[in-house]
């Protein structure tokens, strides 16, 4: 994060803020208000967010090629100029060869989806956000860091995800992750001092910004139980919440081998060249039926954002 | 608003990314040769090192190459990483080592800090404005174009989950540097793109 949230000679946001908003790392309240507020800020960051798409992109069309040859023992890493001696490319291919094949196995398969998926009309534009495009349904597969997510019309459509995408698994299964000591923030309805929570999100990577009317309170998970937690907040003091079963946990980040196969799915970032959507995000609801959608015009108060499109999923993880 | 019912082998399932502590513990197998965590570590890191060896240096054989170095560098000297930064650093910072021997061996355009135009862009204009017209394969072809030094740092920045001062720890600049390396960069690429839509 960054400390220093405005440039001393501009009324803006640093560009590290920017970066920050853009690469989905934290970013302080003040710049986060002033992005919220600041119209220049915002196109700023767009643009900033489209180059960080064309990375993504060149990323995205790099990485089959090594593990698929490093797979090959009988072939030749590369026809160029320096050939690998065989005792350097022995130790590297039983060094590698595991992960290889298991990269190789994946990139057929994605390959196999890309073949049959038609490539545009798959994928929606998010109104309000130039470049941005998303595709939704169920999780078909995953392989390696790309998702395959098979859209209603039952085409597959293949998601590529980078470090710097965002996930998100939401559902009121996951209240099992609820235990003390986890960093949560809490969304829900506020009475007598006791927050019935709508929302349960656990390593927020940012400031949530929900409908107005919800309380929302950050701190530390103690004295868990089936019917609630109290969440002990930065300066010591102690809220009590109560869950039930529409209760709704996100988990931020979690690792691709944790999304189940047949979670509704929404995914959100920037159309490849090969058809396929390189993300920005990628929200997984374990319990959604109906299937989300960001559509109509979207333009949140934090424009279009990893973070605001995170908020806008999560929203829909709460039926909203 | 939700379906109640209930998911329970959602539950179930472990939890958990590959965090710092992994990694270095990945390293630390590594040292004693096992080969399970070699390849462990080729699946967290390989395909990022590649991408970003291959945006720097525009050749794909020649970047499988500098990231086999690179993997071979970490199995070698695994028992160098002293944890003074995050393992993703540490090995990109050794694939940028290994990229910038091997053009200098072929005398291609080697990254040159002092050459730099690190200057910060004066505001959007019509640089910002080619941007907002730009689609996102415009803006892919556009990146290839910029000098490799550019590239760089777009690539670091966007394409590894490097914070911006892990990316200063591997360039070896301030923070400072790299953010105005950043708008450079930003400024060259809005340049090429207003560029190529007068030749439109």
């Amino acid at each position: 994060m960054n400390a220093d949230t405005r440039d001393a000679r501009s009324p803006h946001v640093d560009l590290a803020d920017l970066i920050a908003e853009v690469t989905g790392q934290p970013v302080g309240d003040p710049a986060r208000q002033h992005l919220t507020d600041c119209e220049h800020c915002r196109a700023e960051a767009n643009r900033w967010n489209l180059v960080a798409g064309g990375i993504r992109a060149l990323a995205a069309a790099a990485p089959e090629a090594v593990t698929r040859e490093a797979a090959q023992p009988g072939r030749p890493l590369q026809a160029g100029a320096r050939a690998l001696t065989a005792s350097r490319r022995r130790t590297l291919l039983a060094a590698g060869a595991a992960a290889a094949l298991v990269l190789l196995a994946g990139g057929y398969g994605v390959t196999a989806a890309l073949t049959r998926h038609t490539p545009a009309p798959l994928l929606t534009a998010v109104s309000g956000c130039s470049g941005l495009e998303q595709a939704r349904g169920t999780l078909e597969q995953v392989h390696g860091t790309s998702l395959v997510i098979e859209t209603a019309s039952g085409q597959p459509v293949t998601v590529t995800t980078t470090p710097s995408t965002r996930l998100s698994l939401s559902g009121v299964s996951l209240q099992g992750e609820i235990t003390d000591g986890t960093p949560v923030t809490v969304a829900g309805f506020g009475s007598g001092g006791t927050i019935a929570a709508n929302l349960v999100a656990i390593d927020v990577p940012f400031r949530l910004r929900l409908a107005p009317g919800l309380v929302t309170v950050e701190g530390t998970v103690a004295d868990a139980s089936t019917a609630g937690f109290t969440v002990v907040t930065s300066t010591g003091t102690r809220v009590p919440v109560t869950t039930s079963g529409d209760t709704v946990v996100t988990v931020f980040n979690p690792t691709l081998d944790r999304l189940p196969v047949g979670a509704t799915t929404l995914a959100v970032g920037h159309a490849g060249p090969d058809g396929t959507l390189q993300a920005t995000i990628a929200a997984v609801f374990l319990e959604s039926s109906s299937g989300p959608q960001v559509n109509g015009h979207y333009d949140g108060p934090g424009g279009c954002s990893p973070t605001s499109l995170l908020e806008l999923a999560m929203g829909l993880a709460l039926g909203g | 608003m939700l379906d109640p019912q209930r998911d329970p082998a959602a539950v179930a399932v472990s939890r958990g990314p590959l965090g710092a502590c992994d990694d270095a513990a990945l390293l630390g197998r590594i040292v004693h040769g096992d080969e399970d965590a070699m390849a462990a570590f080729y699946r967290e890191h390989g395909r990022v090192v590649l991408a970003q060896v291959l945006l720097v240096t525009g050749e794909r054989v020649l970047a499988e190459e500098i990231v086999q170095d690179t993997m071979l560098a970490v199995w070698r000297g695994a028992g160098s990483f002293r944890g003074e930064s995050s393992v993703r650093s540490w090995v990109i910072a050794i694939a940028r080592r290994q990229t910038r021997d091997r053009l200098r061996g072929r005398r291609l355009r080697v990254v040159d800090d002092a050459l730099l135009a690190d200057q910060p862009s004066s505001g959007p204009g019509p640089e910002g404005m080619a941007l907002d017209r730009a689609e996102l394969a415009e803006v892919a072809g556009a990146i290839r174009e910029l000098a490799p030094a550019h590239r760089e740092v777009l690539g670091l920045v966007f394409g590894t989950g490097l914070s911006l001062p892990e990316v200063a720890a591997v360039l070896d600049i301030p923070v400072g540097t790299v953010k105005s390396r950043l708008t450079a960069a930003r400024t060259a690429l809005s340049r090429i793109l207003n560029e190529k839509g007068q030749n439109r």
